[in-house]
């Protein structure tokens, strides 16, 4: 009888628990709680020319963070990480990856100032930048939070989303990374990435 | 108000900052080495602990205290620094204090004799050196003012455990110079694991220092771990080495000094009278 109940209570407190998708159990990013589509922006790219985000990423693997050049702490960890994993893949499958920065500051933030910074750093990145209005958009299409800019004084801040968002060849996300996120979680999630969510 | 330096995820920024703990840790050493631990007559033994205090504060005290929550490299220096370097400035300061308790039948006295013998000092330092260097003690404990405060005290432990049998007084010490010499040398040994670590592996082994706010953009957080175990090898082993020198160059010269005045004995008893 006790047995009954404790198996009754077991299955209960396991029905409770939040549906994580068994394809996501092993890594370390946070399924989201349902696909987001990839989303379709047009902005500047390092060289001053259009990139139009849903085209030129379609059906690949693609990391997309948003923050800005001044910040002193979240972007350059995430990106230097991110740069740092990059650089010790496989040829093979960096081939398959696309990482996009798209500046929260675009004020600040030329294509000349986004190639200066991300050049501090290991591996390719795609950086762009637009209106105010159009990195707005852009957010709004990733469905993250807005950055907020306290412009009051010279050297402002930008609070904006700190995740990665991980858009799979499907053309969806099914994960997020927060920022806190590892190298050496990097580099062991980025191969299932590939294989998972093909689209196939 | 911030008593003990501590990781705060915040922007790495140059301006001074105050840690009246450490102020109030090094203060309370200075006077109770001043009240009980300090012989007036031997002014030698005063500057050593006064230099060991001032080693101890450098390596606590902003700027290097900060930066050690920031770099892995600079956490380094201040294990050099409190764990190398200090302990031997402060235990040769106490020395002369120590020496008239050697003969005593107590607890203190006969835990000391004890820590004397280089198999519980050896066993004593690798343990507190790997502990306080695992990855799964450095992230939470550095995020932390009493996490951090406690790394400091046990590097600073794991130092008396190191240098206590080669400073230890007469009555304490059983070790002949070679075979101090030679603990001190197999003392190098056991760093060599963290630092092997810091500068062979392949992707930052430190949570704290990988995600921390970058002080300078040369030091990426690969860069910097392995500056953390180089330094750890290339200055922290020849700290111990200077240990050894001392000590061979004192055993030299008592050796020198017993063959003259075995000399002069002899020289003395063949002279014809």
């Amino acid at each position: 009888m006790i047995r009954y109940a404790l198996l009754s209570l077991a299955l209960l407190v396991g029905g409770c628990r939040d549906p994580i998708p068994e394809i996501a159990a092993d890594i370390s990013g946070h399924p989201l709680p349902s696909p987001v589509p990839r989303p379709d922006f047009v902005l500047t790219d390092m060289r001053g020319g259009s990139y139009h985000f849903g085209d030129r990423t379609r059906g690949r693997l693609t990391l997309l963070f948003f923050g800005y050049t001044h910040c002193p702490d979240v972007c350059p960890a995430t990106m230097e990480n991110l740069g740092a994993v990059m650089n010790r893949m496989p040829a093979v499958e960096r081939a398959k990856l696309d990482v996009v920065f798209v500046t929260t500051d675009p004020e600040r933030d030329t294509p000349e100032r986004l190639q200066q910074w991300l050049g501090r750093f290991e591996g390719e990145v795609v950086g762009l930048t637009g209106t105010i209005a159009e990195v707005e958009a852009a957010q709004r299409a990733a469905r993250v939070g807005v950055a907020i800019r306290d412009t009051a004084s010279g050297n402002y801040a930008v609070s904006h989303a700190a995740q990665v968002l991980v858009f799979s060849p499907d053309d969806s996300s099914h994960v997020a990374y927060p920022f806190g996120t590892r190298q050496a979680s990097w580099a062991a999630d980025i191969p299932k990435l590939l294989e998972r969510w093909t689209g196939s | 108000m911030t008593w003990w330096c501590s990781a705060t995820g915040l922007p790495w920024s140059w301006s001074w900052q105050a840690y009246p703990g450490v102020w109030l840790f090094i203060a309370l050493l200075g006077f109770s080495y001043w009240r009980f631990g300090r012989a007036p007559e031997d002014t030698q033994a005063t500057r050593y602990f006064l230099s060991g205090l001032l080693v101890l504060w450098i390596a606590l005290d902003w700027p290097l205290g900060t930066l050690g929550t920031y770099l892995a490299s600079a956490h380094t220096g201040q294990f050099i620094l409190i764990t190398l370097g200090a302990p031997a400035l402060l235990l040769l300061g106490l020395k002369p204090r120590l020496a008239a308790l050697a003969s005593a039948d107590t607890f203190g006295a006969r835990t000391l004799r004890f820590l004397a013998r280089p198999a519980p000092a050896f066993v004593g330092y690798t343990v507190l050196m790997l502990g306080t260097h695992l990855p799964d003690i450095v992230d939470p404990f550095m995020a932390t003012q009493w996490g951090t405060f406690l790394i400091d005290m046990l590097w600073l432990l794991a130092g008396l455990f190191l240098w206590w049998p080669v400073t230890a007084p007469e009555g304490f010490r059983r070790l002949a110079p070679p075979a101090a010499m030679g603990y001190l040398f197999v003392q190098t040994i056991p760093g060599t694991a963290p630092a092997a670590f810091l500068v062979f592996s392949q992707y930052p082994l430190y949570r704290l220092y990988e995600l921390a706010p970058r002080v300078t953009e040369v030091l990426t957080p690969r860069y910097d771990h392995q500056v953390a175990g180089l330094l750890m090898k290339i200055v922290g082993d020849p700290v111990v080495w200077i240990g050894i020198s001392v000590i061979f160059f004192r055993w030299a010269n008592a050796e020198r000094q017993a063959d003259r005045t075995r000399t002069r004995t002899e020289s003395a008893a063949s002279r014809p009278g």
